[in-house]
Formats: C-alpha cells, structure tokens, sequence
C-alpha cells in the first residue's frame, strides 16, 4: 500500500483542528481544574446539547463503528444484535441514572464506587466495584486504539517495526496532553467535532454506496441468503433466536454500569438532562443501524475482490470492510474526513474512559487507602497522573500482546461490569439488601461468568444453558448477573439476622 | 413507603410503565425475523429495527413530558422545572 496523499493530508488536517479544540476547552467555562470534580467531571455543568454530543461520543465509540459492520460482513443478521441492544439502553437510562444523579449531586459522589460506599458502608464492596471498573475499561481503551490503527493503516502510512507505530504513538501522546490539561472538557469539546463527522460520513455513505450499488434492493440480493436472517431454532436448542435477544439485553444492561458511561451521566447539570437525553440519544442509535448494514454493502461492493485490499484484509480482517469500502466508493478528500471521524472517534472514548479510571483509582484506591486526608489538589493531580498512566498501559498493551487478547479481554470485561447491577440498582431502589450479600453475589457471578466464557475459550460469550433438555444458548453476562441477583437476595436476610445478633450480643 | 407514598407514586409515575413497550417492540425475535415485506428492499428483519428505534424514541420522550405535566399539575404553581434556563439546555 502507498500513501493515499490528499487523504491523508485532510485527515492529519482534522486532526491538528481537534488537538487545537482539546486543548482551547481547558478554558470554555473556566473554573479550577485542581478540583477533581471540575478536571474529572466538567463541573456537573454539561446541559442538555453538551451531554448529547457527549454521551454519543462516549458510547457509540470507533470500535463499534468498525466492529458492528465487521461482524455484520462476516456473520450477518447476528451483528443487528446491536439494534434492540441500543434500543433497550434508553429506558433503563431513564429510570435508573436520574435518581444515581440527584443522590451523586448531593453527597458529591464522582465514581459509581463513591456511591456504594456511601449507601452500603462497605469499604470491601466498594473495592469490588472500583476494581471491577477498572479491569474492565482498561482493554476498552485499548480497543480504540485499534479502530485508530486500521484506518491510519487503510491510509497507507507504513506499518511495519517502530516507524509502523509512530502515527498511533503520536495520537496518544496529543490525547493524553489535552486530556492532562482540560480534563473533561476535552472530550466533551471534541465530541461535537466528532459526532458532527461520523454524521456527515454516514450520510453521504447511506446515498452514495447504494446509488453506485443500484439501490439497496440490490445490495441485498448480493448477500448469500445464509446470512440474511437468523437461523430458526432446530432440533433442542433455541439455537440464534436466544443468543441474539440475550446479547442485546445483557449487553444494554451492563452499558451504563462501565465507569466512562457514569462519569458522562454525572457530569450532566441536572436529572432532566439525562431524561431528555433518554430519548434524544436514539438518533446515535439509527446511525448505528446505518453503520451495520455498511457491513453488507462491503460485501455488494466486492471490496474483498479488489487485489488494492489483500494486504489490509491480511492484516485486519474483517475490521477492513468498512474502511476498503470507504476507499473504494469515495473520493479522496472525503475518505479522509471518514476516517478522521473514525480516528477522533476513538479519541473521545479513550479520553473519557481514562478519566473514568483515574477518578476510581484517585478516589476510591488512593484516597480510600493511601492518603485519607489528602487535599482536593493533591486529588486532582493524582488523577491527572493516572490519566496518563492509564493512556502509556493502553498503547503497551496493544503494540505488545497480541490484537485477540484486548478483544477477548473486552468481551470478559462485558461480563464483568454487569456484576455491578445488584449493588448500584438495588442500593437505589430497596433498603432491603446487605452488603455482604451483595458482595456475595459479586463473587459468584464474576466467578460464574468468567467460567462461561472459559468453556468457551474465551472466544465467545454465549454460553448453551441447559434448561429441562433444551439448550438455551445466552449471553454469559445475563445468565451469571441472574445468580448474582439470586444469592443476594437470598442471602440477604441471613446476614441481616446474624448482624442483628451479634450487635444483640454486643450489649 | 406507606400506603399513601405509593398511591402518590402511582399517580405521579405511571407513565413509565409505558416503558416495557421498547422492551416488547424486540423481545420476541420469531416475529421480525423474516424477509417479507420488504421495504424499498430492505428485508423486514432489518428495517423493522430500524423503525423500533424511532418508536422506542417516541415511547420515551413521551414518558418524559407525560411526568412533566403531571409535576406542573401537581405543583399547583407556575413551572418548577429548570428547563429553559440557559445551563440546563446547553
């Protein structure tokens, strides 16, 4: 592959516009950033627009533009699991996050930690929750990176030995000094940059490729008809049917639960800026749809025919549908503001997932264990610090281990961070659960789940529940976080009644 | 909660029980998965779930201004809701 000049050059421009952006937010709505909550939250001033464009970047990251319509090219109806997915999100947004904001505001929680500690007096239960967030962010920065990495390699940049990975290196080291100096603001800011692309893109996407494809109609016709829909139930077993809406509904369920989801909701300036968002975020989501059926337009394109792709299909498989696609049907300007969305697309998520780590690991490690009576600026900084630790961890990960481990960390991540339900839902809606019961449950479905994904060789994440003689097979999150729920609640009671009389005893 | 709190909840919050609509649009996948009818040909799987998004979007903001009137109302006085304000828009 040779360098693709002019669109290379639109994107190295968008991407100095951005830094510039990230940079210049340390002063929109000037306050001090030597408070975490102002670098690490924005100051909980982020209106209705501002949190638009900010929960969009946040969620609808690089990876699941580049993901969603690789895994619709290679497998078909299953990658839509991503529709009812982002369709379940939203009610659950709006019952739930709103009163997580108004308790949050009041007793100045910054972490979804910060809140169960509060509520259930549990300095253990907390750890759980803080360290569980962390493990399971941590390879989902590092999965930005690679929707970063594809597209710099779709434009032609070397990628062989040091030089290969300098683009990438520089990216981080611009991300992670905007990120140092602007805090949130940063991600918010670029957000609307971001978001603004990704929607130009797709829809100049969704009118050109069909009109040169000859409609959808056509697009289509020239999908292998296996792929269409979803295979029915045979034999035993519930077969796609099971695992589909399984994924969508355990995945929706645990979204909101990963660290860098809590810390866009609480930066929001009031409840009814995430209930107004509860609705308005639906537009991301019918982009996405739009994005996934990219996927099947790869395949009508014939991009995998194209001799010009071998060497990136070699290299990324399944990942390169969307950019070799792009390649083909746009002109070369515009190819680079595609993939300068895709690029800064994973800026705001990395961003703002690093931040997310470093309020857990300030507030609810350093603070919890190391320095108890440490300042507000001492806190600030050492947020700071970690933001940048966690970026290098991010960039050694994905340069040395190899691309397979970050995604199937990722998946396990998934089922790790929907252990967090019971406590942060339970805790806001019943008095009626113990935090050792909790924790319990914790432990089990964490265990449960990871031993799920272990028969599996972690390489998938649903599992074939045998039920009465019939398979189910389902997402590995949703079937453990069900008996997370069960031995809390069980248990619940008994602890209740044996701290009773212990305290009983006390007298 | 007493018996009183959860009447007073009751009829404050029951539009959330429209909620369980975007839930139903998609649980039952025998139903939207198939070819037919298709739309400008898009089989029906797909912009069947297309189209659920928007209606859960539908579903949603009007749970949202349903609450709202029913808060204004409630209150008796002018609207207690900060929306409007400049901060709570942008």
């Amino acid at each position: 592959m040779s360098l693709n000049v002019v669109a290379a050059s639109v994107f190295i421009g968008l991407f100095l516009f951005v830094t510039w952006v990230g940079f210049m937010a340390a002063r929109w709505r000037k306050a001090d950033l030597n408070v975490l909550h102002e670098w690490g939250l924005g100051g909980r001033r982020f209106g209705t627009v501002v949190t638009w464009f900010l929960l969009g970047g946040d969620l609808y990251t690089a990876y699941t533009f580049i993901a969603v319509p690789a895994l619709i090219y290679g497998a078909g109806a299953m990658g839509f699991f991503a529709v009812p997915y982002t369709i379940m999100i939203y009610p659950i947004l709006f019952l739930v996050f709103p009163r997580l904001w108004i308790v949050a505001r009041e007793k100045g929680h910054v972490t979804a930690a910060d809140y169960v500690r509060d509520r259930f007096g549990s300095r253990l239960l907390a750890l759980a929750v803080a360290l569980t967030g962390l493990v399971a962010t941590m390879p989902y920065i590092a999965l930005q990176l690679v929707g970063m990495e594809v597209v710099i390699g779709a434009l032609g940049f070397p990628t062989e030995g040091f030089t290969g990975h300098l683009p990438l290196i520089i990216a981080f080291i611009i991300l992670a000094a905007f990120t140092y100096t602007s805090g949130l603001r940063a991600p918010a800011l670029i957000a609307v940059v971001k978001d603004m692309l990704i929607f130009i893109t797709i829809f100049a996407a969704i009118v050109i490729i069909p009109a040169k494809l000859g409609g959808y109609g056509a697009i289509f016709d020239a999908v292998p008809k296996s792929k269409y829909l979803l295979a029915p139930p045979s034999g035993n077993s519930l077969g796609s049917y099971s695992a589909f809406i399984t994924l969508a509904l355990g995945s929706a369920m645990a979204l909101f639960l990963y660290p860098h989801s809590m810390t866009g909701i609480l930066s929001a300036s009031s409840d009814n800026v995430i209930r107004r968002n509860a609705a308005a975020l639906s537009a991301y989501s019918f982009v996405l749809g739009l994005i996934a059926l990219l996927g099947y337009m790869a395949i009508a394109a014939g991009v995998e025919n194209n001799p010009f792709h071998v060497d990136g299909f070699e290299r990324y498989g399944a990942s390169y549908a969307v950019p070799a696609l792009f390649l083909d049907m746009f002109p070369d300007w515009f190819t680079g503001v595609a993939f300068a969305a895709v690029a800064i697309g994973a800026l705001v998520p990395a961003a703002i997932m690093s931040i997310a780590c470093a309020n857990l690991f300030t507030r609810n490690l350093y603070k919890e264990y190391w320095r108890p009576n440490c300042s507000d600026a001492e806190e600030a900084q050492v947020a700071k610090i970690v933001s940048l630790v966690v970026k290098v961890g991010a960039v050694f990960f994905i340069l040395a281990i190899p691309q397979a481990y970050a995604i199937q960390l990722q998946l396990l991540g998934g089922i790790w961070i929907i252990q967090l339900l019971p406590p942060i839902l339970l805790g806001l809606f019943t008095k009626r659960f113990n935090a050792q019961a909790l924790l319990l449950g914790w432990a089990v479905g964490t265990a449960l789940g990871t031993y799920m994904a272990a028969t599996r060789g972690f390489v998938s994440s649903i599992y074939p529940l045998e039920i009465f003689g019939v398979t189910v097979p389902g997402y590995a999150a949703l079937y453990s976080v069900l008996v997370n729920f069960l031995v809390a609640a069980a248990l619940s009671p008994v602890f209740d009644r044996l701290a009773g009389r212990a305290k009983s005893q006390e007298r | 909660m007493g018996k009183e709190g959860r009447k007073g909840w009751l009829s404050r919050h029951w539009p959330r029980f429209l909620l369980i609509i975007p839930f139903a649009l998609v649980a039952w996948v025998p139903a939207y998965n198939r070819v037919e009818p298709t739309l400008a040909g898009i089989p029906f799987f797909y912009w069947y779930q297309l189209a659920a998004i928007l209606m859960g979007a539908v579903v949603v903001m009007s749970v949202h201004l349903l609450e709202k009137r029913i808060r204004r109302k409630g209150s008796g006085g002018p609207d207690d809701d900060p929306s409007g304000v400049a901060g709570d828009i942008l």
